[in-house]
């Protein structure tokens, strides 16, 4: 046993005139002179931090500040190369996530950890130390439908298997699992990132009563307004050091922002209006059997047309509708006037329509393939005589759309699955700025998972798109967004659609609305 | 460099990859440590500097060397391997040998379709209805093999001529299975370096979602590579027809066996999208050295496969080192 000294701030922060005590009382949770380092990298360096009960707490800094390799230590899940951790003022060495969760620490994972084969009730209490050998199924039924019913997701029966839910079910099922643990301090990373606005909701009322309950959260997050909304206090990290941890009504979003960045903020999202031009892409009276139901609309060249709506609203589907990866759809799509047949790839492809996929990892680039190798994978066709590849073109083109997309061009041989996820998200924008004339860009979540700084660049980059005359399709769920960035913003809610916002007819408020519960 | 965003996350990725290429360079490390073992156990080994022996290891060489050519490009296209490779080459030598009476060009053409076709198709079903690759080779050697005692009545096929006899000779001072081989590998190799069917098999290899995300549809590329096993193959089938002067069934009996593991001791990813027919050679040679030499040593059958088996282990073992 150990005493410790109260808020003890790093120098950095003690410097940035942050050191101010947020809180009384002792924590209930801390680390002390935390350091980490995979291989060569410092992932974490002399870090400390303390979590108080009865605080929701986020924790916010650009990719690879640390934010995650810090949860997991937390959650024992990797282990520090240095430095103590503390649960209720007693040092502990937390070896191994069972032993979190005895302590009472509970966490819900950046990547899903389910089950898909298995129902709903076995994935809640997978892994549970509180599962004895011959359970009373009973009792574990009723506590899996209580935490269900927190989430406000009454409507996931426990027998259903897994793999038949959505990926924002999913992910209710994985918070669920947390809830049901005994646990006194709750540890979410990223959970909102796969989850529609009403979801999110639903979690934010559960995290508040296990605030009342007097517990502890620990709440990474990407989207800002969430901090805002829920959280006391923030601790920010950058490059694997603390910058400070202040209280929620000391800062605002611009200073949080110049605080995870290190430097002053620039606006997001750069002025553009609703250019109305020609009619790039038409799309009439499109279905898929069971996720659109009669879906119309018009890209404009020069313009972003945003589709707001929830995980499985269909706005997915549309946009992959177009790209020609749903072999099920019906109905009547254009480019430049002319039809397209649908559930081609290939076809899309000839059209001028190029995809970046939500899902980076397995379908927006290949992992295991070099930078130049990305760049050119949809290059190969146009660049090819009688099937033949020139290397030295393949290399000249590879230099010239990384050059486009913004990508260093000195780590054109490195492996794309070393690259940060603002970079990979780059290589995907890159493949597809090809072609000599401009085309359409058809996207699923451009800046899922994307840091502040990588997403205003995109966002540029998407901007700079549209006045080069490419038309630009979004799928969205993030809100902010859709408003910041959307020329036209179409809504949907359960494979229909709803509204049709245009220029300054865009807010947040009808948009919010339309996707959650619409009057229309 | 600092001044744009998300560059700072940017210097651990680097240094990553470069350890990366040190994994790596430990996995090539251990790959030339056993190479040169071999060699020197090789020179150390009395027979094997002669005539006879070098020859008889090239020509194993050739015969295996084809049909691994070809199964390189199966494992890299990501569907691991084919167990029908070898009844496919015994079909094929049949075909050969039975239509051998037509000309040496017209058998030639007809070997080489026969076995372009009967891989194409295996290659069809797994690209385009996403079909459990070894399931599929399964059932194929299982028909393959059945038909075949079907329509030759379990016997082979033994053409009273000489008309393929010029496959088998030398091409000035080279053999002429292992100039037909080097042919297959070169051209092998160009393919996949140098056109756009070899780069959309590594992408396909790769991730075939991430393919078709890009335009490419995986199911022509895998059929395409199917087609070039079978060529591949096919290339073996006549060498080994002419050199036996018959077609059989037995001919291809455990060269599936034999091509797999060249391919993965070469190095060559099972998970698909990386390796190449350079490597595939090396596995190639490498294990035709050790049966060589087990034989030249007065070793049995047995302990040859004991071995083998244990260095395929150990190839696979290595990569998945590396991967982690």
């Amino acid at each position: 046993m150990q005493a410790l000294p109260e808020n003890q701030r790093t120098k950095s922060a003690a410097d940035a005139g942050l050191s101010a005590p947020l809180f009384l009382g002792s924590p209930i949770f801390s680390a002390r002179d935390l350091s980490k380092s995979f291989g060569p990298v410092n992932a974490l360096k002399h870090l400390s931090v303390d979590f108080y009960p009865g605080e929701i707490r986020a924790i916010c800094g650009e990719n690879g500040a640390g934010k995650s390799t810090l949860v997991k230590i937390l959650a024992g899940i990797d282990r520090p190369d240095a430095g103590t951790i503390c649960f209720d003022g007693k040092v502990c060495p937390l070896s191994s996530s069972i032993e979190a969760q005895r302590l009472g620490i509970a966490m819900v994972a950046q990547e899903l950890s389910i089950c898909p084969d298995l129902s709903v009730f076995d994935n809640i209490w997978l892994g549970s130390v509180d599962v004895p050998f011959l359970p009373r199924r009973k009792e574990l039924r009723r506590r899996a439908a209580e935490a269900l019913r927190l989430l406000g997701a009454e409507h996931i029966a426990l027998n259903t298997t897994v793999g038949q839910l959505t990926i924002g079910e999913r992910q209710l099922v994985e918070i669920a699992r947390m809830l049901t643990r005994n646990a006194r301090v709750f540890i979410l990373d990223e959970p909102t990132a796969t989850l529609s606005d009403s979801e999110i909701d639903r979690i934010f009322v559960a995290l508040a009563r296990i605030k009342r309950e007097g517990h502890s959260v620990i709440y990474i997050t990407h989207r800002l307004a969430e901090v805002f909304k829920i959280c006391d206090s923030v601790t920010v990290l950058r490059n694997g050091e603390m910058v400070g941890t202040v209280g929620i009504a000391a800062i605002d979003r611009k200073k949080l922002i110049e605080m995870m960045l290190g430097r002053p903020f620039v606006e997001m999202y750069p002025e553009h209006g609703y250019s109305a031009g020609d009619p790039l892409l038409q799309i009439e009276g499109l279905s898929v059997p069971g996720a659109v139901n009669d879906f119309s609309a018009v890209v404009p060249r020069g313009d972003i047309v945003c589709i707001a709506g929830q995980v499985g609203s269909g706005a997915e589907d549309v946009v992959r509708t177009v790209a020609g990866l749903v072999y099920n759809a019906t109905g009547s799509v254009r480019v430049n006037g002319k039809p397209m047949r649908l559930g081609s790839a290939e076809e899309a492809f000839e059209h001028n329509i190029n995809f970046v996929s939500g899902d980076r990892a397995e379908e927006g680039i290949f992992r295991s393939l070099s930078v130049t190798d990305n760049l050119v994978a949809t290059r190969l066709r146009a660049l090819s005589r009688f099937g033949f590849l020139n290397p030295n073109s393949l290399r000249a083109e590879a230099l010239r759309l990384a050059a486009r997309a913004g990508v260093d061009q000195r780590r054109l041989r490195a492996r794309a699955d070393d690259l940060s996820g603002g970079n990979q998200q780059k290589l995907a924008f890159g493949r597809c700025l090809g072609g000599a004339q401009a085309g359409l860009l058809v996207l699923i979540q451009p800046t899922r998972g994307i840091d502040i700084g990588a997403r205003a660049e995109i966002y540029q980059l998407m901007h700079g798109l549209c006045s080069e005359g490419y038309g630009l399709l979004v799928a969205s769920t993030d809100l902010e967004e859709v408003v910041g960035l959307g020329d036209v913003v179409i809504t949907m809610y359960r494979s229909r659609q709803v509204g049709n916002y245009r220029g300054k007819a865009i807010n947040m408020q009808d948009i919010m609305a339309d996707i959650i519960h619409p009057l229309k | 460099m600092n001044s744009v965003g998300g560059r700072a996350s940017e210097k651990p990725a680097s240094v990553a990859s470069r350890l990366g290429s040190m994994h790596l360079d430990k996995a090539s490390l251990i790959q030339g440590i056993a190479v040169v073992a071999v060699v020197i156990f090789a020179v150390s080994t009395p027979g094997f500097l002669s005539t006879t022996s070098i020859r008889s290891l090239l020509t194993t060489v050739s015969f295996v060397g084809c049909v691994a050519v070809g199964m390189t490009f199966i494992t890299l296209s990501g569907n691991i391997m084919s167990f029908s490779i070898g009844a496919s080459m015994s079909a094929t030598t049949i075909v050969f040998m039975a239509s051998i009476a037509l000309g040496l060009i017209p058998a030639l053409i007809l070997a080489f379709l026969f076995c372009a076709a009967l891989n194409g198709i295996q290659g069809w079903l797994i690209g385009f209805f996403r079909a459990n690759p070894l399931i599929i080779s399964m059932a194929a050697y299982s028909m393959i093999i059945g038909s075949a005692v079907y329509i030759t009545g379990g016997r082979g096929v033994y053409p009273l001529t000489n008309k393929a006899d010029i496959l088998t000779a030398n091409l000035g001072p080279i053999p002429g299975p292992l100039a037909a081989f080097l042919f297959v590998a070169i051209a092998g190799q160009l393919i996949l370096s140098f056109t756009r069917l070899g780069r959309n098999i590594y992408l396909v290899g790769t991730s075939p979602r991430a393919a078709k995300a890009a335009g490419i549809e995986p199911w022509r590329t895998v059929l395409w590579a199917y087609v070039a096993a079978g060529l591949c193959t096919a290339a073996s089938a006549v060498l080994v027809a002419a050199r036996y002067r018959s077609g059989d069934m037995e001919h291809g009996i455990g060269y599936e066996y034999h091509a797999i593991s060249a391919v993965l001791v070469g190095g060559t990813s099972i998970r698909g999208g990386e390796g190449s027919v350079l490597r595939t050679l090396v596995g190639t040679v490498f294990i035709a050295l050790m049966q060589g030499l087990l034989i030249l040593r007065g070793f049995g059958i047995e302990l040859q496969y004991l071995l083998i088996g244990l260095i395929v282990l150990a190839a696979i073992m290595l990569q998945w080192k590396v991967r982690t």
